[in-house]
């Protein structure tokens, strides 16, 4: 007869049954202390690092993929995968000699003809490699460890754009998988990194699994950012996409994970106190906020409107905002190039030293032939940056005597909006607030915001002639004072112009418990190498 | 019977259907661009087209619908825009989570409350039924999420008796599996106890106030087989109601209670989905958990004939 108890019975058999399977074929962990179980600041969705700009699939491609040139902790490249480079004496061609006994995952050797493959893939996505692209006769190879890349005209930035650390990064694959349409993504992880990387372990979503490579043969300089060696003293590193900060805050606190890139930041000073808790600043470059505006469509497609922002903006209010009122990790930056960096300069920043001034602004907005038509700032209510910046922005604009259309919605919606050239009323914009690191927005290269060349150059779509001569100027420049020199006409035109305005300039902590050690900082990517976990903690 | 179950069968397909063209408008007319949020921050209106123009999503919006409709009517969910897996296979690897915290909640919670529902109306009036009153209506009141922060800083943090988040599947010992599961379902669970608690209780005193129980008790029946076997029995048609409609709130509160404790069920899928606007994984998890919502009704439905024999289809 059947009756519920026996249905029930056979169902926990059921069960038993299927769950059997993978009792028997379980696999044999890498302990837990030599893993690193790391939350990382988004969850890592793409997995090729050249098809997008996501900070966080840099952070995959430093684990899997190495690159030719590395920066080190003083921003200067140093080479990685190359042994020995060298320049022709007319400063057009470049030869790269790989290292010895450089391999992918799946055991191939690393060849030129690899690197050719990965550095043109590169250059079709990456601002740096595009611009040194346009300079680039050919890239032969010359034997299996040897290539060249023969310029039409001298480059002084051909190595500094390998060793960029601003996304995309120059990372290295093999031929058949940087032969896949720039447009299109790469499928599968294979590299010749520190770690490989463990699909089968992977639960997209919820943890990515990084294993360290047995057959990755380290420099023998000491690890240094992106440069020296990269030397792996744990078998396991997991990511774990733990979406809600406090969960992760107390998952740090408890010992479940052992590292967290970015907790609240206004919890840093409690985080501290944490006798079990290293508490420090791993990007010393820091990030820069700054609030994009549309040059398409008044008032600001008037200079004048624009600058009237530089008058408007008080950096001091939206930092504190986000980072509270004791909080010293931040500063009020007024350079065209994001402070601390090369190319910082006092170049026509009257208006920051001057700091908030209405009825300046007011001024500049009626020189502007304001009209009274609502000026659309994007306010994104799930972004630590652009929630606080869009209020202040309504506000300080409200205090000008312009009308505001605070459009909320979420970061999604927002990175859609910004694309649309469409007059603000009809589904446009004028303003919206992001953030980029210190590191990219100090190069004009690089940071695709510094580009002003009208309907092709980034959200804002600015036209500059002056800016775009100079930018062209920069990366000719063959030296680093000379590229500092043209820093300061850059910041000055930049300026007058007025792109966008900055909100701000912080540095973001990173905590992770006692017991690890090794942690290396650079800006951009968190790199894993070097890392040890002790017993304790 | 059967017909009616066949009715109601057909029935669900038509829901799916509507509920299929519903969100999918609802997701493809709402703002959001995947390729911008694929793209990354630096990337320029060039990069972000190339990807569009990759995925499909320049395509018309009917064919796109319909290339979507006819891969799921053969079976196929699609393939999620950011992490090129079927959808298919991410939600497999998330069912078991979900279902664990549906399971262990939906069990404790009806133990508890059908418990806590029938004492309050033996006890009408009494302390006991008044505190289990107020507990249940602070059930229902507290948000799911600040119950969970409240047990993981009194059990984890401090007590330090329970894991903070994540899952163990049960496969790898029941004991981890249970382990992590006692305070996502405790903080799931307290609505659901509240609601089903203040219903049983509603219930079984109309029926304690009906005459054949009152004839039992001057029979001289024993107090818990009144409660039990006369009562509680026919006050189970609103409480299995309750129980059935409590499967929305369930899966409402399995999202959140996901996102608070990390674990990794279908809820945190979704949830992550629908702020990358991956599409395809979106409308394969509403596709799906509608027709399970549609499908434990009709099992409700059912139901009623076991507890109520005058009851046909």
């Amino acid at each position: 007869m059947t009756t519920r108890r026996s249905i029930l019975k056979g169902g926990l058999a059921a069960a038993a049954l299927t769950s059997a399977p993978s009792v028997i074929g379980a696999k044999a962990q890498p302990s837990a202390a030599r893993t690193v179980k790391a939350v990382m600041h988004a969850d890592l969705r793409v997995l090729d690092p050249i098809w997008t700009t996501a900070n966080i699939s840099a952070y995959h491609g430093a684990m899997v993929y190495d690159t030719l040139f590395g920066l080190d902790g003083d921003f200067k490249p140093q080479p990685q995968m190359v042994t020995k480079w060298g320049l022709s004496d007319d400063k057009l061609t470049y030869t790269f000699e790989l290292r010895d006994g450089l391999k992918f995952h799946d055991d191939a050797a690393v060849t030129a003809a690899d690197c050719v493959a990965s550095v043109r893939r590169w250059a079709a996505r990456a601002a740096a490699g595009q611009s040194m692209m346009q300079r680039v006769k050919d890239t032969p190879v010359v034997d299996d460890k040897t290539f060249r890349i023969v310029l039409t005209e001298p480059y002084g930035l051909v190595i500094d754009s390998l060793s960029t650390i601003s996304t995309s990064l120059c990372y290295m694959m093999r031929k058949k998988d940087a032969e896949t349409d720039p447009n299109q993504q790469v499928r599968d992880t294979i590299g010749s990194g520190p770690f490989l990387y463990n699909r089968d372990e992977t639960r997209p979503g919820n943890r990515h699994v990084y294993d360290r490579n047995p057959n990755y043969h380290p420099r023998s300089e000491p690890a240094s950012a992106m440069a020296g060696g990269k030397v792996v003293k744990l078998d396991r590193v997991t990511f774990e996409n733990i979406a809600d900060e406090q969960t992760a805050l107390s998952a740090l606190q408890a010992g479940e994970i052992d590292f967290y890139e970015v907790p609240p930041q206004d919890l840093i000073d409690d985080l501290k106190k944490d006798k079990n808790l290293t508490v420090e600043v791993l990007n010393k470059t820091g990030h820069v906020a700054f609030m994009r505006l549309n040059s398409l469509h008044p008032p600001f497609n008037k200079p004048d409107a624009r600058k009237a922002m530089l008058y408007l903006a008080k950096q001091d209010d939206v930092m504190r905002a986000i980072f509270g009122q004791t909080s010293k990790s931040w500063q009020a930056c007024g350079s065209y190039f994001a402070c601390g960096t090369p190319m910082t300069n006092d170049e026509n920043t009257e208006w920051f030293k001057h700091g908030q001034d209405i009825a300046k602004a007011k001024e500049l907005f009626a020189k502007a032939g304001y009209d009274g038509k609502p000026v659309v700032v994007l306010q994104a209510t799930d972004h630590y940056l652009a929630n606080p910046a869009g209020l202040f922005a309504a506000q300080w604009l409200r205090q000008a005597g312009i009308n505001v259309d605070l459009a909320a919605m979420d970061w999604g919606a927002l990175v859609t909006r910004r694309a649309s050239k469409k007059p603000p009323a009809e589904g446009g914009w004028n303003i919206f607030s992001t953030t980029v690191t210190g590191i990219t927005f100090a190069d004009p290269i690089s940071f695709t915001g510094q580009a002003a060349n009208g309907e092709k150059a980034w959200f804002g779509w600015p036209t500059n002639e002056l800016q775009e001569q100079l930018r062209n100027k920069w990366a000719t420049a063959p030296t680093l004072e000379g590229r500092q020199a043209i820093a300061k006409d850059l910041q000055k035109n930049g300026w007058d112009y007025v792109p966008h305005v900055i909100l701000g300039q912080f540095y973001r902590n990173s905590t992770w418990r006692k017991n690890i050690t090794g942690v290396i900082g650079m800006p951009e990517v968190v790199g894993f190498w070097n890392m040890e976990k002790g017993v304790s903690g | 019977m059967l017909a009616y179950i066949i009715r109601r069968l057909a029935s669900t397909v038509l829901v799916m259907g509507i509920v299929a063209v519903f969100v999918f408008l609802l997701l493809h007319l709402s703002p959001g661009d995947p390729a911008a949020i694929i793209a990354g921050d630096n990337a320029t209106n060039e990069q972000i087209a190339g990807i569009r123009k990759q995925l499909g999503l320049d395509d018309a919006l009917p064919i796109q619908f319909f290339r979507w409709v006819s891969a799921v009517l053969q079976g196929d969910l699609g393939i999620s825009i950011f992490s090129n897996e079927p959808v298919a296979k991410l939600i497999s690897q998330r069912i078991e989570p979900t279902l664990s915290l549906a399971l262990t909640t939906l069990t404790v919670a009806v133990t508890l409350a059908v418990s806590f529902g029938v004492l309050a109306a033996w006890k009408v009036g009494s302390w006991i039924d008044r505190s289990l009153m107020v507990v249940s209506v602070l059930g229902f009141s507290v948000p799911v999420f600040v119950v969970g922060y409240m047990l993981i800083y009194v059990f984890s943090i401090n007590l330090r008796w329970l894991p903070v988040q994540g899952y163990s599947p049960i496969d790898q010992g029941v004991g981890p599996w249970i382990e992590r599961l006692i305070l996502p379902s405790i903080a799931l669970g307290l609505a659901y106890v509240a609601l089903i608690a203040r219903i049983t209780r509603t219930s079984m005193l109309e029926v304690l106030a009906e005459d054949y129980i009152r004839t039992a008790n001057a029979k001289g029946v024993a107090t818990r087989s009144v409660l039990l076997k006369h009562a509680l029995k026919n006050a189970g048609v609103p409480i299995v109601t309750v129980i059935g409609i409590g499967v929305a709130l369930l899966i409402g509160g399995v999202v959140i209670t996901e996102t608070v404790f990390n674990i990794p069920g279908v809820g945190r899928l979704v949830v992550d989905a629908i702020s990358k606007r991956d599409y395809p994984i979106i409308q394969g998890v509403i596709l799906i958990f509608s027709g399970v919502y549609v499908l434990v009704n009709l099992l409700v439905d059912l139901s009623y004939t076991l507890l109520d024999p005058r009851i046909r289809y």
